[in-house]
């Protein structure tokens, strides 16, 4: 982020700067007292500060040190974010100690570093409590932190004393230059609080909208749910009629053509007649469990046992036992490895097919043909009955086509050329499913 | 994460620990005490071997400690050495334990460069305080705590013409004489004409002392600049000036022999008064010494001046140089040679009264020495001691410019009393 940069590189140019402050003090103090004993000055400055200096190397050893443990945690820091929230503590902790220190080691001429140290917590620390602590105790040290008042104390020689060495010219140009660098501290600790405030407003006011857009598009989520619940009740409404449809329809139609065959036989051949009886309770039972899988599943029962060429096959089978039509069932797609919503549409298909045939056009011939090309499967029933003079889209046909097309595939239907050779001259239904693809799937 | 942390803790923690042992872990490697010294005799008079004391008793003391060695930086000599000492204290490498000089004292102890004494005083049981001269043991006292332990003292005598004074035939003063005494033969010497002079060099400030006065109270509070024995110092003082009608008296005229009286350190006295030095300096003239006239409400007494030992408040050695400061000061053969070779009074009654050790000292003078063991008692034991504080230097240009222009004009005990209140809201000031 812009903001994240900006802060990072005034933070950067406040470390070099404090820097800079430390080296001043601790060169001036240092090459001042070997000047002072150089030009014989040592026992006027003593008489003058009556306070005996601490030694030279101490300042710039001791503050340069402090600085660069203090650099080194404020980087860690950054680089090595930690989540462990006491542990976080004890760096800030370890942060303001450090600063104590060099202001310490600086013999209080400076305080400023109490500014970088309260920019860098602030940043890090987010919780409010910890962040007013933080800001209190720094901002004391900064503000009490100075030689002026330390000094009430405490004995410690005043940096003007060793300005004092100097020519009032340089004087001058080394209190300007101070001035300069501490002014120019304050400045940038000022900077980086209006940088790194306005920033979080930004922050704030980006999510306070980003709130706003996610609310709006929960209204529009929660319609969308109740529209996709009312049409969900529709098409169950609508598949639970096929349902019913195509399992009892079928297997009352068959039921009946079987009684009434078994009716038409009893005198003449009681024993076909008994078969065919055998037949419609049979047909009567597989219904039941239909139903019974129907209302449980809503799906054929031979499907949920068998594969769809085995279902389809048994269809077949318990159709020519109950009818007395001649059904010639072509199976030429191979192993028919579908998804169940598929299989399921073939099925009824298939079903209804040889149901309207039947019913509808009187035929007593039925061809059925499943072929695959690629992904299309083909299923096509052909019979030889008196086909549909208007051919009305009833229950049974529409549902077939809403099915299909759910699942993508089409539906065709219509009367039959009268030339056809192979004799089938009635209605024909083909369907064309382009199937999804199956891993495993032989073809 | 944590791991790590742990892992710079340590490292951390070892090299600590390695820095606190690295001075510690130097083998055998000898324990040096550092001690600052001059070369020369501070109080300006010739000194053959100056270093031959502090040798000998480095020499005791390495015997008696195996294992330290003592060192010193030779050639600073006596004028430098408050310069020298300053720069090494900024610098930070002052030694163990050094001389302090009496003017230096002061400032010293002020700044905190002098490490106090009273604790270790006060836990040796070998160190007893009633051996010295009570005034000499002041000397090193600031603000009631003791700082420094004295090494040799030097009063201030009256150097005596006795040439000048048997060509007008007045005799030699004794050891009692008063300040009546001294203005008389002043008066009677004075001639302005023969350019003969009665006294050069005294000051208020020795007539002050001898006249049971002091200008401060111990603690530094208050001054007593009007009290009535600080302002008949002040105008007997002014009263022998007038006798030369408003001459300068200079110190050639002392040297030269036109002048009677002149106040010196004993440390001259013992110099010049015997065989070779007595050609070099006061050769025109036969002279002495006597203790300084009593004024009125005092009685012969003077101020002393002490070389004294002190600890630096920064050494890392403290009591090796605890050790080796009691040698130069306490021990009584170290003291005994010191009183011998150098030119001042040990601080030591036992040393300092010896009259075999007196006998040896002033046996070069011809005409034998007024020194005796009683006068020596008597001049110790009563000197004064100026009381030192941080404020002394201040007040006392104050003082001295109040005196000045009550000089010049009328002498008026109002305008003390304005001067002295002055001085003691400065004093309580500060």
């Amino acid at each position: 982020m812009k903001t994240e940069r900006n802060l990072m590189t005034i933070a950067t140019v406040m470390f070099a700067l404090n820097f800079s402050i430390l080296c001043f003090y601790s060169l001036i103090c240092v090459t001042t007292t070997f000047r002072i004993c150089d030009t014989l000055g040592a026992h006027d400055f003593l008489t003058l500060v009556r306070q005996i200096p601490r030694y030279p190397w101490q300042m710039p050893v001791q503050s340069l040190s402090l600085y660069a443990l203090l650099c080194a945690v404020s980087y860690f820091k950054i680089f090595r974010p930690i989540e462990h929230f006491p542990l976080r503590v004890v760096i800030c902790a370890t942060e303001i100690v450090l600063c104590a220190g060099i202001i310490f080691s600086l013999d209080f001429y400076y305080s400023g570093v109490a500014l970088l140290v309260l920019a860098d917590l602030v940043h890090y620390i987010r919780s409010n409590k910890l962040r007013l602590c933080f800001i209190v105790i720094l901002s004391l040290m900064f503000a009490f932190g100075r030689y002026e008042i330390v000094s009430q104390f405490t004995k410690s020689i005043a940096f003007s004393a060793y300005l004092s060495y100097y020519t009032p010219i340089t004087q001058g140009i080394f209190t300007s230059l101070e001035s300069l660098m501490v002014c120019l501290n304050i400045l940038l600790f000022v900077l980086y609080m209006i940088l790194l405030f306005t920033g979080q407003k930004a922050e704030n006011e980006r999510i306070r909208k980003l709130n706003e857009q996610l609310n709006q598009a929960n209204d529009q989520l929660r319609d969308y749910a109740i529209n996709m619940e009312r049409m969900t009740q529709m098409r169950e409404r609508n598949r639970l009629a096929r349902e019913i449809h195509d399992t009892l329809g079928h297997t009352l139609t068959g039921i009946i053509m079987g009684a009434d065959a078994g009716l038409a036989l009893l005198d003449v051949a009681p024993e076909e007649s008994r078969k065919r009886i055998q037949v419609v309770a049979q047909t009567a039972r597989n219904g039941l469990t239909d139903v019974r899988r129907s209302i449980k599943a809503l799906r054929p029962d031979a499907l949920e046992r068998y594969s769809l060429a085995q279902a389809l096959e048994d269809l077949v089978e318990n159709f020519r036992l109950t009818t007395s039509a001649q059904i010639t069932y072509c199976q030429e797609a191979g192993e028919l490895n579908l998804d169940s919503d598929e299989e399921d549409a073939l099925y009824r298909v298939v079903q209804e097919g040889m149901t309207n045939a039947v019913r509808h056009g009187k035929a007593d011939r039925v061809a059925i043909r499943v072929s695959r090309t690629g992904d299309v499967v083909t299923v096509s029933v052909r019979d030889n009955g008196t086909g549909c003079d208007k051919p009305e889209e009833g229950f049974g046909l529409r549902h077939m086509r809403e099915r299909l097309e759910m699942l993508g595939g089409t539906l065709s239907y219509g009367n039959l050329d009268n030339s056809a050779q192979d004799g089938y001259t009635g209605f024909f239904i083909t369907v064309e499913l382009s199937v999804r693809n199956r891993k495993g799937d032989s073809l | 994460m944590k791991k790590w942390i742990w892992k710079g803790h340590v490292v951390v923690l070892l090299v600590l620990m390695l820095c606190l042992n690295l001075p510690g872990c130097g083998g055998n490697r000898k324990t040096v005490l550092t001690i600052g010294v001059y070369s020369g005799s501070y109080w300006n008079t010739p000194n053959g071997n100056c270093y031959q004391i502090l040798d000998d008793a480095i020499a005791l003391f390495e015997e008696s400690h195996p294992g330290v060695k003592v060192e010193y930086a030779s050639g600073i000599p006596a004028g430098d050495y408050s310069e020298w000492l300053a720069e090494q204290i900024m610098k930070g490498t002052e030694p163990d334990l050094y001389f302090v000089l009496p003017e230096d004292f002061d400032l010293l102890v002020s700044s905190g460069a002098l490490a106090q004494l009273d604790e270790r005083i006060a836990e040796d049981p070998d160190f007893d305080t009633s051996l010295y001269y009570e005034s000499c043991l002041r000397s090193g006292q600031f603000e009631g705590s003791q700082y420094a332990l004295p090494h040799e003292s030097v009063p201030t005598i009256m150097f005596v013409n006795k040439t000048l004074l048997e060509a007008n035939g007045i005799e030699m003063p004794d050891n009692d004489w008063t300040w009546e005494d001294f203005y008389n033969i002043c008066d009677q010497i004075t001639d302005v004409d023969q350019h003969q002079y009665g006294v050069y060099g005294y000051s208020w400030l020795d007539a002050m002392y001898s006249n049971g006065a002091s200008l401060f109270s111990e603690d530094g509070r208050s001054c007593y600049l009007a009290e009535e024995n600080v302002l008949q110092a002040i105008q007997f003082t002014k009263q022998l000036g007038e006798l030369g009608g408003g001459y300068n008296v200079s110190a050639r005229d002392f040297d030269v022999g036109r002048v009677a009286f002149q106040p010196l350190l004993y440390s001259e006295y013992r110099a010049y008064q015997p065989y070779p030095w007595r050609v070099k300096k006061y050769s025109a003239f036969q002279w002495d010494c006597v203790s300084m006239p009593a004024g009125p409400s005092g009685s012969n007494i003077s101020e002393l001046h002490t070389m004294m030992l002190g600890i630096s408040s920064r050494t890392r050695h403290g009591d090796l140089a605890w050790e080796f400061c009691k040698l130069l000061s306490i021990n009584e053969d170290v003291q005994r040679k010191l009183y011998t070779s150098s030119h001042g009074i040990s601080p030591l009654r036992a040393v300092a009264e010896d009259p075999e050790l007196l006998q040896q000292i002033h046996h070069d003078i011809p005409e034998g020495s007024g020194f005796s063991p009683e006068m020596i008692h008597r001049i110790m034991d009563n000197a004064v001691v100026v009381p030192r504080f941080d404020a002394y230097d201040q007040a006392m240009i104050m003082a001295e410019s109040a005196i000045q222009e009550a000089a010049s004009n009328q002498l008026g005990q109002s305008k003390m009393l304005i001067a002295q209140s002055d001085i003691n809201i400065f004093l309580n000031k500060s």
